[in-house]
C-alpha cells in the first residue's frame, strides 16, 4: 500500500528549509504521499531514505505506451481501486476492430468520424485493432500500413501467424503497435518479435494462473512493456478477472499483474456490445476492443469514460447556466447563487416551492458556497457580470434587477457598478426564499 | 510468484427490503421482490453471496407526458392516457417485474389531481397488474404530504415502496409508512452524509431500516453520473464494512434523468456528429444504468423498453458465477 | 509608610496599596473586579478570595458560608492588607463582564507560565549598567565603539547597533554621567539594538508590552521585564470594527483608496488607547516601554504594519510576509518609546497567524512527545495538532456564532448573557442562568452550546437541527423568519422575547460543524485517530465556561474524556508575554512559524465532506461519539 504522509515525513531531514518548494517537511511529505510531488525535489534527503521510500512509492501498475507521436496512448499507472480514493489517471483506450478482409479505406474513412464534441470537450476513439482474417501476410501488412498512414489511431496487430505479424510489424514498427498476443504456445517467438521491433506486447493466458506464469516467463526474457488479457470473454468472468488483476497489483503488489489490461467484447449486437464494454470500462480495463464503429454507440461509451476519469476531488458543480424554474416570463425574477451543487440545489428547491417562476443564475465560483466564494473574491461584481452576459440575461428578461443572496449584501454596490443591474438583496438563508418571493413577486 | 485470487470478506452485508405483499401476506400481489442482501461489491460473486439480482423497474405516469421524445410514441402513445393500460402494457409486453407509478398529475401546475384521485389511480393500477408497485409523489412537498398518506392508507397491506422522503420533509411520509406498513424512499441530494443523516432521522421515528430504500439522486451520463457513482461506491463499501445506516438497497430514476438530456433527445439532423438519435438515447439510458449497477444500485427505473431489455440482459450475464467462486 | 504589595493569582498582577486597604479595592486597583453586590459591606458573601501567603487583617467574617470558610476563603472586602500578600481569586468570585477579554481560567499555565513551560527568565530587552573607561590620547576609539565594546562584554552578541537619533545625543550622555551609563538593549534576531542610553546608573527596569490583536478584540499586558511580573492588563474592542466585522470585509476595505491607511490607523489608535490606560494604572511613562511584542492573525499583522492583505484573500491565498522585520515604534506611531522595537509573531499561512503561533508557544506542544490539539475559537476556528516531531494547522470559517455573532439574540459573554439552559422534556419549560444573575438580555457562546444540546435532548430539534413545529408548547411559534423557540418571555427578560430561530440553529450547526470538520481534516491528513490525542487545549473567549459534556454532545469537540480538556483563555497574549520574557521562547516562536504545516482546507472535497457529515447532532458517524451512544442505551 502507499505510504502515508507521516511515514514519509519520518524519513525526511525535518529541517524545514523550503528548498522543495513546500513550506515544511510535513507539507512536502503529504504532497509526496498524495502523488503531488516527488522525493527528488528534496535536495537533503539521504540516499538510504530515498531507497526505502522509493521502493514503496514505485507505481503498482506500469505505465505502458502504445503508438508514437500524436497516436501515442498511455495505459496503466493506476494506483486506486475506487476513483473516490484519489482518482483514475489514464482513461481507457477505445479500439475499433478492422479486419484485413474489410474495405480498410472505407473503414478508416468512417473511423475518422469517431471523434466527438460535447459540453466543450473533445472525445477521441484512440485505437484500431487489426485482425488477420485473410491469412495473407501481405494483406495484413498493407492494411497495417494503411491504418498508420490514414488515421490518428494507435494500432493493435492481432495475428496468430508469426510471419504475417513480422511482416506487418516490420513495416510499422516506428508507430509502436501493440502486438497481440503472446500465448503459451508462441510466447518465445512473439516476445522475440516485440523485442526486435521494440514494441509493447499483449500476453494472453487461459485464466489468471496461466497468465501470471506467462508474464513471469516473458519478463525473464527481458520484455518490459506488457498488456494483459485473461483470455476470458464472458461478461461476469471478465469483470472478475479485471478486478482480480487490479486488486493483486495495487493491494498485494503482485508484480506479474502490474501491467495494463485489454478486454474484448463478445457481443454481436452493437448496443449490447456497448453495455458490455461499459462494464469493463467501469472496472479497470485499460483497452477495450469493440466491433461497432457507429457514432451513436461510441459517444455514450466515451462519455462514460470521460466522466469516470474526471478528478473526484473537484467539488460537485453545476453548469454556470441560467436555469428557468417554472413557466418563466420576461418579468420573472433573477436569483444569483453559486455553482456549488449543494448550494444550487437548495436554492432551486426553495425557488420551486415559492411557486414564483424565476431564473436562477449560478455564477461560476469553482464550486464554492456563497460565503466562501465571497471571501475568496470569486463571487463578486465581475463574476456576476460575466454570468449575466454569458447567459444573455438581458434578452431573457425585460427588467434589470437581480437578487443577491442576503449574506453578500455587501456586494450590492460593486455589483451594480460592474453589471449595470439593480440589486435587490434577498434572504440570507435559502429557506427565506418563499417568503421573499411572496412579498416581492406574488 | 504464484497467483492466488484475493477475496475480500466483509463484516456485513446490504440490508434486504421486500417489496409487495401476496394474498397470504395481506396484499394482493402475485409475487414479492426482494432487493439488497448482497455480501459483495456489485457482481463480484467471489467476495460473497449475491442472493437477489438487481431489478429493472419501468416508469409510468398518471398523466400523459407531453414532453417525451417522439421515439416513445410507438411504445406508449396508445396507453399513456390511461395509467392502468400503461402499467399492463409494461408488464405484459415489456416484461416489467416492477412498476414505478409517478403521480405527476398531483402537481398543482400539471393537473392538481386531488389526493383521492391519486389514491384511486394507485388502487386501479394495483388491481390491473400483479407486480409490486413503487409510487412517487409529484415532488412538491406540501402536495405530496396530502397525497402520499392517503395513497398509503388506500393501499394498506400492499407493502408499496413510497417516495420520496427528504431531509427537510420526511416526517409525514415516514409516519404514513409506519401506520400502513409500506417501505419508504429516502432521497438525498448526491451527498453520502445527508443520505446517512436522513436514514438516521427516519429510523429514529421507528421505521425499521429494512423498510428504507436509498435514492442517492443520480444524474444522467454526461451530467454528473460519476458523482452518484462514487457516492454509491462509498455507501456500498460502508455498508459492507458494517455501517447499517448506509446499508439499505438503492434505487435510481435512470429513465427520467436520461431523457431530459440533450444527448438522448437531439435529432440526428441537428447533431450529425452524434449519430442516430433513438439508439443514442437508448444507449445513453442503458450506459447510465450499467454504470450505476456497477456502483451497487439495486433498482434501476427505466423508460425505454429497449434500454430496459439491454440492462436486463446485462444483469443476467453479470449474475453468472465465475471461476473464483466457491 | 511603605506601600504593601499584593500579588493576585492566577493573573500574577501586583497591586501596591496603602496599609489597611481592603483586598477588594486592591484587586480593583489593578483592574481585577470581584463580584460585590453589596458594595463591600460584607453582606453578599460573593467576593471570596484565598490568601496564599501572608496574613491579612480580617475585620469580620461577614456573611460567608461554612463551606467557603472551611475551604480557607475570606471575603475580600473584609480583609485588609497589612503585610505583603499573595492572594488567589477563584473564578467564581470574578465579575464576569471583565473577563470578556482577559479570561484567566487557565490551568495549564498557572503562576509563572514561562517557568511552567520550561523557559527561564531571560528577557528580550534589559537595562545594563556600564562604567566605561575614559578616553585618552592613547585610548582614542570613538564614543560609540567604546560603548559597543562595553556592551559586548555584557551580552552574548557581537552585532550592537544604534539609531541615528540616539547616536546624536550619545557624546553628551556619556560625559554627563562621567562615563557611567545605563543602556537599554533589545536583543532580537541575532542583533542587539540600543534603545536608550541614560546618564548614570538607574534602577528602573525595562518594560515591555505584550499585545494580542484579535479581529474583534485587542488585549495588552504591561510587563516588568526584569522581574517578569505583569503590572496590569487591559482589553478593548478593535476600532477597525467600523470597517467591517470580519477579516474578509477588512481586507476588502484595505483595497479601496485610503482603506489600508484607515485600518492601520484604527488599530494603532486602539493599541495607543490601551497603552494610555495601562500607564494610568502604573507609575511609568510611555518612554519606559522599550519593546512591544505583537501577536495577531495574519491579516491583523498585515494591517498593523500597513502591509496590503489583498492577496491573502484571493486564491491561492498568499500573504505578503509571514516573517516580518522588526520596526521602530515611531515608524508605526505607537505611543511608547519612539526607539522601542516592535516585533510581531510570525504567521504560518494566510489564515493561521501569529496568534496561533503564540498559542502553540505557550502550550509548549512542540516540546512534548504527547499529541496536543489546540483549538482557538474566535471569529474563525483555528487549530493546531501535533507534538515535538510535527505540527499541523488549519483554519475553518466557523463564523462568529460562538461569540454571539449572526445569532438573533447572540451576545458576548457579559452580564445578562444566558450561559446555561435547562429544559423540561415534558412541558418544554425553560430555566436559564445568566452571567451576573440578572435578567437575560441575550445568549453567549456557552449558552448557545447548551441550547443545541438541550433542544435536541428535549426533542425541540431533530438531529439535523430542524425545529419540530409539532411539539406542544406555545414557545414554538412562527416568527418573521420561520419557526422559532422562545427561550425567555419578555416579562422575565431585559428585552423582547428571547428566541432561538431556525436560522440561528443553522448558523450554530455550521459553526460547530466547521470546527469539528477542521479537526477531522487534520487527523485525516496525518492519519491519526481521535483517541490518539493526549490533550486538548481550548483557547478563545466564547464564555466563562464550556460545558464539555454539552460541547461533545453537539459534536463541537471530539468525544474524549473530560480530563483531556483544558481551558487556557487568551493564549495569544500569553504567548506574547512569554516571548518578551524569554529569549528561548522568542526563538522558539520563530521556529514554530517555520515548523507548523498549514493544511489548506479549500483543496479537494475532504473538508466539505467532513463538514456536511458534521452538520448533524452530534455527527453523521455516530461511531465517532461512543460515549453518547453509551448514554443512550
Amino acid at each position: 500500500m502507499a505510504l502515508t504522509g507521516l511515514e514519509i515525513f519520518k524519513q525526511l531531514p525535518k529541517k524545514n528549509t523550503g528548498d522543495c518548494g513546500f513550506p515544511t517537511c510535513l507539507a512536502f511529505a503529504m504532497a509526496v504521499a498524495a502523488g503531488k510531488s516527488s522525493l527528488d525535489k528534496c535536495p537533503h534527503i539521504t540516499e538510504e531514505a530515498k531507497e526505502t521510500l522509493g521502493a514503496a512509492a514505485a507505481p503498482p501498475i506500469k505505465l505502458v505506451k502504445v503508438g508514437a507521436g500524436n497516436t501515442e496512448v498511455e495505459l496503466g499507472d493506476e494506483t486506486e481501486l475506487f476513483r473516490h480514493d484519489k482518482r483514475f489517471f489514464h482513461p481507457t483506450a477505445i479500439a475499433v476492430l478492422i479486419k484485413d478482409t474489410d474495405d480498410v479505406a472505407a473503414k478508416l474513412e468512417n473511423f475518422k468520424e469517431l471523434e466527438f464534441d460535447r459540453v466543450g470537450l473533445h472525445y477521441r476513439t484512440d485505437m484500431v485493432a487489426l485482425t488477420n482474417d485473410s491469412g495473407d501476410s501481405s494483406k495484413f501488412k498493407a492494411a497495417a500500413e494503411a491504418i498508420v498512414a490514414g488515421s490518428k489511431a494507435a494500432l493493435i496487430l492481432i495475428s496468430e501467424d508469426l510471419a504475417a505479424m513480422e511482416s506487418a510489424v516490420a513495416a510499422v514498427a516506428g508507430s509502436k503497435p501493440l502486438l497481440y498476443a503472446a500465448e503459451s504456445h508462441n510466447y518465445e517467438a512473439m516476445t522475440a518479435l516485440a523485442q526486435k521491433y521494440q514494441c509493447p506486447l499483449a500476453v494472453k493466458g487461459e485464466g489468471l494462473a496461466e497468465l501470471a506464469e506467462l508474464v513471469e516467463k516473458i519478463t525473464k526474457l527481458g520484455q518490459k512493456d506488457l498488456v494483459l488479457d485473461s483470455g476470458s470473454r464472458a461478461t461476469s468472468q471478465v469483470l472478475a478477472d479485471l478486478t482480480q488483476i487490479r486488486r493483486l497489483a495495487v493491494k498485494k503488489r503482485f508484480r506479474p499483474f502490474g501491467y495494463p489490461t485489454i478486454a474484448f467484447t463478445s457481443k454481436e449486437d452493437a448496443l449490447e456490445e456497448v453495455v458490455q464494454a461499459g462494464v469493463y470500462l467501469s472496472k479497470y480495463a485499460s483497452i477495450i476492443v469493440l466491433k461497432t464503429d457507429k457514432k451513436e454507440t461510441l459517444l455514450p461509451l466515451e462519455s462514460w469514460r470521460q466522466n469516470l476519469f474526471t478528478d473526484p476531488q473537484k467539488p460537485i458543480q453545476v453548469e454556470s447556466k441560467a436555469v428557468a424554474v417554472g413557466e418563466v416570463t420576461p418579468e420573472s425574477p433573477v436569483y444569483i447563487t453559486t455553482n456549488f451543487s449543494l448550494t444550487y440545489y437548495i436554492v432551486e428547491g426553495e425557488v420551486e416551492s415559492s411557486k414564483v417562476p424565476s431564473y436562477i443564475l449560478p455564477v461560476n465560483t469553482d464550486g464554492t458556497s456563497v460565503l466562501t466564494a465571497w471571501a475568496a473574491g470569486k463571487l463578486a461584481g465581475e463574476s456576476i457580470a460575466k454570468a449575466l452576459k454569458e447567459n444573455d440575461m438581458e434578452s431573457k428578461v425585460n427588467h434589470k434587477t437581480l437578487i443577491l443572496p442576503g449574506y453578500v449584501a455587501v456586494l450590492s454596490g460593486s455589483t451594480e457598478e460592474a453589471t449595470g443591474w439593480n440589486v435587490k438583496v434577498g434572504p440570507r438563508e435559502a429557506s427565506g426564499i418563499t417568503k421573499f418571493a411572496k412579498e416581492n413577486y406574488a | 510468484m504464484a497467483f492466488n485470487a484475493v477475496k475480500d470478506k466483509y463484516r456485513s452485508k446490504v440490508g434486504e427490503v421486500v417489496l409487495g405483499a401476496t394474498k397470504e401476506q395481506g396484499g394482493t400481489r402475485d409475487y414479492t421482490i426482494t432487493i439488497g442482501g448482497e455480501a459483495a461489491l456489485p457482481f463480484l460473486h467471489f467476495e460473497g453471496e449475491i442472493p437477489n439480482r438487481p431489478v429493472v423497474a419501468m416508469e409510468i405516469w398518471d398523466v400523459a407526458p407531453t414532453d417525451w421524445n417522439d421515439c416513445f410514441k410507438p411504445f406508449y402513445a396508445d396507453v399513456w392516457n390511461d395509467p392502468v393500460a400503461w402499467a399492463k402494457k409494461c408488464v405484459d409486453e415489456y416484461g416489467a417485474e416492477l412498476i414505478v407509478l409517478h403521480l405527476k398529475g398531483a402537481d398543482p401546475d400539471v393537473k392538481d389531481a386531488t389526493p383521492e384521485e391519486c389514491a384511486k389511480v394507485v388502487k386501479d393500477v394495483l388491481a390491473a397488474v400483479g407486480c409490486p408497485l413503487v409510487v412517487t409523489g409529484c415532488g412538491k412537498p406540501e402536495k405530496d404530504n396530502l397525497v402520499l398518506p392517503l395513497v398509503a392508507e388506500a393501499a394498506a397491506g400492499e407493502n408499496l415502496l413510497l417516495g420520496v422522503a427528504e431531509q427537510e420533509n420526511y416526517k409525514s411520509l415516514t409516519a404514513a409508512c409506519m401506520v400502513h406498513k409500506h417501505n419508504i424512499i429516502a432521497q438525498s441530494p448526491i451527498d453520502i452524509n445527508i443520505c446517512k443523516q436522513l436514514n438516521i432521522l427516519i429510523t429514529e421515528m421507528n421505521l425499521p431500516a429494512n423498510r428504507i430504500v436509498i435514492d442517492p439522486t443520480i444524474a444522467a451520463l454526461g451530467y454528473g453520473v460519476e458523482y452518484g457513482y462514487s457516492i454509491m461506491e462509498r455507501a456500498r463499501n460502508g455498508a459492507l464494512q458494517g455501517d447499517t445506516m448506509l446499508g439499505m438497497p438503492m434505487i435510481g430514476n435512470v429513465g427520467y434523468e436520461v431523457w431530459r438530456t440533450k444527448e438522448a433527445n437531439a435529432s440526428s439532423d441537428d447533431f450529425p456528429g452524434w449519430g442516430e438519435q433513438e439508439n443514442r438515447g437508448i444507449l445513453w439510458e442503458a450506459t447510465t444504468a450499467m454504470a450505476l449497477l456497477q456502483a451497487g444500485m439495486n433498482v434501476v427505473v427505466m423508460r425505454h423498453p429497449k434500454a430496459s431489455n439491454l440492462i436486463k440482459q446485462n444483469i443476467e450475464e453479470l449474475m453468472v458465477k465465475t471461476s473464483f467462486d466457491e | 509608610m511603605d506601600k504593601i504589595s499584593v500579588r493576585f493569582l492566577p493573573d500574577n498582577l501586583i497591586a501596591n496599596v496603602e496599609h489597611g486597604t481592603s483586598l477588594l479595592l486592591a484587586a480593583a486597583s489593578v483592574g481585577l473586579e470581584l463580584k460585590s453586590n453589596c458594595g463591600g459591606d460584607g453582606t453578599c458573601g460573593r467576593c471570596l478570595v484565598k490568601v496564599q501567603e501572608g496574613r491579612p487583617n480580617v475585620k469580620s467574617e461577614g456573611s460567608i458560608s461554612l463551606k467557603a470558610k472551611q475551604s480557607g476563603l475570606v471575603l475580600a472586602c473584609q480583609a485588609a492588607a497589612v503585610e505583603n500578600l499573595v492572594v488567589d481569586i477563584p473564578q467564581e468570585s470574578r465579575l464576569d463582564e471583565h473577563q470578556v477579554l482577559l479570561e484567566e481560567k487557565d490551568i495549564l499555565v498557572e503562576k509563572d507560565d514561562f517557568l511552567a513551560a520550561g523557559y527561564s527568565l531571560n528577557p528580550l530587552c534589559r537595562k545594563i549598567k556600564l562604567t566605561l573607561s575614559e578616553p585618552s590620547l592613547t585610548e582614542n576609539i570613538s564614543d560609540f565603539s567604546r560603548l559597543q565594546s562595553a556592551i559586548r562584554n555584557e551580552i552574548d552578541c557581537h552585532d550592537v547597533r544604534i539609531g541615528l537619533s540616539m547616536l546624536k545625543g550619545l557624546a553628551e550622555v556619556l560625559r554627563t554621567g562621567d562615563w557611567r551609563v545605563t543602556v537599554t538593549v533589545a536583543q532580537l534576531n541575532g542583533c542587539a539594538e540600543i534603545i536608550n542610553v541614560e546618564s548614570g546608573h538607574t534602577d528602573k527596569p525595562a518594560y515591555g508590552l505584550a499585545v494580542d490583536i484579535g479581529t474583534t478584540t485587542v488585549a495588552a499586558y504591561l510587563l516588568d521585564l526584569e522581574s517578569g511580573v505583569t503590572l496590569c492588563q487591559k482589553g478593548t474592542y478593535n476600532k477597525q470594527s467600523t470597517y467591517g466585522d470580519d477579516v474578509i470585509t477588512r481586507m476588502i476595505h484595505a483595497s479601496v483608496p485610503k482603506g489600508l491607511r484607515e485600518l492601520h490607523t484604527a488599530i494603532i489608535l486602539t493599541i495607543n488607547q490601551l497603552i494610555v490606560e495601562l500607564l494610568s494604572q502604573s507609575d511609568i511613562s510611555s518612554d519606559d516601554i522599550h519593546l512591544a511584542m505583537v501577536a495577531g492573525n495574519t491579516t491583523m499583522t498585515h494591517l498593523f504594519l500597513e502591509l496590503t492583505p489583498r492577496y491573502i484573500r484571493l486564491e491561492p491565498y498568499i500573504p505578503l510576509a509571514s516573517f516580518v522585520p522588526l520596526v521602530k515604534a515611531e515608524e508605526l506611531g505607537l505611543k511608547i518609546n519612539p526607539a522601542a522595537q516592535v516585533a510581531c509573531f510570525p504567521s504560518v499561512a494566510s489564515y493561521v497567524g501569529g496568534d496561533i503561533v503564540s498559542g502553540a508557544l505557550i502550550t509548549n506542544m512542540a516540546k512534548r512527545e504527547e499529541i496536543t490539539l489546540l483549538i482557538d475559537i474566535g471569529t474563525n476556528g483555528e487549530m493546531v495538532l501535533g507534538n515535538e516531531d510535527w505540527l499541523i494547522s488549519v483554519s475553518c470559517s466557523a463564523g462568529p456564532a460562538f461569540e454571539g455573532g449572526g445569532i438573533t439574540f447572540g451576545m458576548r459573554a457579559m452580564k445578562g448573557a444566558i450561559e446555561h439552559v435547562s429544559i423540561d422534556p415534558e412541558t418544554f419549560e425553560v430555566e436559564v442562568t445568566t452571567i451576573g444573575n440578572v435578567k437575560a438580555t441575550g445568549i453567549c457562546g456557552s449558552g448557545l452550546i447548551d441550547c443545541l444540546a438541550k433542544f435536541h435532548r428535549a426533542g425541540i430539534i431533530d438531529r439535523a437541527g430542524k425545529l419540530q413545529a409539532d411539539i406542544n408548547t406555545s414557545r414554538m411559534r412562527q416568527g418573521d423568519d420561520g419557526w422559532e423557540f422562545v427561550l425567555v418571555w419578555s416579562d422575565e427578560a431585559d428585552s423582547a422575547d428571547i428566541v432561538v430561530t431556525e436560522n440561528d440553529i443553522k448558523n450554530l450547526m455550521r459553526a460547530k460543524g466547521a470546527v469539528y470538520a477542521g479537526i477531522r481534516s487534520m487527523l485525516k491528513a496525518v492519519q491519526l485517530e481521535e483517541e490518539m490525542i493526549d490533550k486538548v487545549l481550548i483557547a478563545g473567549g466564547f464564555g466563562n465556561y464550556i460545558n464539555i459534556r454539552d460541547a461533545v454532545a453537539i459534536g463541537l469537540f471530539p468525544d474524549l474524556p473530560p480530563e483531556k480538556y483544558t481551558f487556557i483563555g487568551n493564549s495569544s497574549v500569553k504567548g506574547a508575554r512569554l516571548a518578551l520574557l524569554s529569549q528561548e521562547a522568542y526563538s522558539e516562536a520563530q521556529e514554530l512559524g517555520k515548523k507548523i504545516t498549514y493544511l489548506e482546507l479549500s483543496n479537494g472535497n475532504d473538508f466539505m465532506d467532513e463538514f456536511v457529515s458534521a452538520l448533524f447532532l452530534p455527527h453523521t458517524d455516530m461511531s465517532l461519539f461512543p460515549s453518547l451512544a453509551a448514554n443512550n442505551d
